[in-house]
């Protein structure tokens, strides 16, 4: 989810949405169980062959994974820290696999033909009152936002470095948020101008 | 396109708003009849205030608003199908990954099926010549393609009116003259914002806020010639003083 959907076609794309998901699914519930080294670099080889088949504009991507790199640098600490380095290793690789798979569907399903798929099996909370459609709507605004959320941090921070030279780091974590829910305000009332968020009692 | 030729009208009687303890519209009463009508006016003076009653993002402390027969009191939720919005920052608007989904999303919110949704879409997008974009995720668009988009996503509902709040505020020049001559060609009823005052030159009818209450309203040429002296008089009552202050 960290990344986004590919503008140009590749072979992935005419894959239905079922199979990619399914067969994700599958291939995250078989190596979650497994510990073997050999078979976590087998993983990510694969997933970097799986990059490769994908054209240099999904190779790029791989590039916005970074944010997810603090994550694995803690968690390999804490496994070198409890003395096991090799069960560290398997830990990294195992997620480092898992999520570059689960990008590359992401990069090249598109937003509909995912939910197309998932629909179904969101079609139980429709008793809860939950509209899957508004599930839809959630995720795909994710998608959406993500990008332009990076994009105000950067934006605060290049604010930041023109005045003082230096990177703002932890102190734009205050006006991020800030500007963070003034957009989510924007965004709610510009979805309210269009007859605002699909309800469970509508269709 | 089916615009229904309900000639009638948008009418504001009396309307007054107040947002965050402040009287940002005070008293306005207008018939707007005319197919272009601009809004000008100062930063502040409830311009943004004003077009967003009349798609029901905004509703009077007193007063009525009656849109093209619709009584935002009464129907509040009928609103959004005949005042199609555009604001100010596309990235705001836009709220799918991409295009096709974008344009989808209207019609589905007006009811199609997902698969008529889909198909009207790229429909839409090759009556505007962008059948090409339909894949295209939508942080990969310029801001005027962007801003295009927003269009087309709102059209395909088929308002009766469109809104649009400042919507040439990061164009450059092209595309802003681009986007006014499509503006032209629409059937629908149009009332724009903007501070570039040449956008209204063949418009109706321009009406100019200040402070919550209509300074002067009629024909494009006699109402900007008298917003332009305004600010030049407001200039020059900060000579001496900070001028940014003066007029801020």
């Amino acid at each position: 989810m960290i990344s986004l959907y590919l503008a140009q076609r590749t072979w992935a794309h005419r894959l239905p949405a079922w199979l990619k998901l399914g067969a994700l699914a599958i291939l995250s519930l078989l190596v979650t169980p497994l510990d073997s080294l050999p078979v976590m670099m087998a993983l990510l080889l694969a997933a970097l062959v799986l990059y490769a088949a994908l054209g240099r504009e999904a190779v790029r991507q791989i590039a916005l994974l970074r944010p997810l790199l603090p994550l694995l640098v803690i968690l390999f600490a804490f496994h070198l820290w409890s003395g096991d380095a090799r069960l560290g290793a398997v830990s990294v690789l195992r997620i480092l696999g898992i999520v570059m798979i689960a990008n590359a569907v992401t990069m090249t399903t598109r937003m509909d033909e995912m939910m197309d798929a998932i629909e179904p099996l969101l079609r139980p909370l429709a008793l809860f009152g939950v509209a899957p459609r508004a599930v839809a709507l959630m995720v795909a605004m994710m998608i959406r936002f993500v990008p332009l959320i990076f994009a105000l941090w950067e934006a605060l921070n290049e604010a930041y470095r023109a005045r003082t030279g230096r990177r703002g780091g932890w102190r734009l974590l205050a006006p991020f948020c800030i500007q963070t829910l003034r957009l989510s305000n924007h965004v709610a009332e510009a979805l309210a101008a269009r007859g605002g968020a699909p309800r469970a009692n509508r269709r | 396109m089916s615009i229904p030729a309900d000639p009638s009208l948008i009418r504001l009687d009396g309307v007054t708003l107040s947002r965050g303890g402040r009287v940002v519209l005070d008293g306005i009463s207008l018939d707007l009849t005319e197919r272009r009508i601009g809004l000008i006016g100062d930063n502040g003076s409830g311009k943004s205030s004003l077009i967003r009653l009349l798609n029901g993002l905004l509703s009077p402390d007193a007063g009525r608003v009656e849109v093209h027969g619709i009584d935002a009191a009464k129907e509040p939720g009928a609103l959004p199908r005949k005042v199609g919005f555009i604001f100010q920052n596309p990235d705001h608007q836009i709220i799918f990954p991409t295009v096709i989904e974008e344009i989808a999303f209207s019609l589905e919110q007006a009811g199609r099926t997902r698969r008529e949704a889909a198909a009207e879409a790229s429909g839409a997008l090759a009556r505007h010549g962008r059948a090409h974009w339909a894949d295209r995720p939508v942080h990969a668009l310029s801001e005027g393609e962007k801003q295009l988009l927003c269009i087309i996503a709102v059209l395909v509902m088929e308002p009766a009116v469109l809104v649009l709040d400042e919507p040439f505020s990061s164009l450059d020049l092209p595309t802003r003259l681009g986007l006014e001559r499509l503006i032209a060609r629409l059937p629908q009823q149009v009332v724009l914002i903007a501070h570039e005052l040449d956008a209204f030159s063949a418009y109706d009818r321009v009406v100019w806020l200040k402070a919550g209450r209509i300074a002067m309203d009629g024909a494009p040429e006699a109402v900007i010639a008298a917003y332009r002296r305004h600010g030049a008089e407001r200039l020059a009552a900060a000579e001496g003083a900070d001028p940014l202050e003066g007029a801020a």
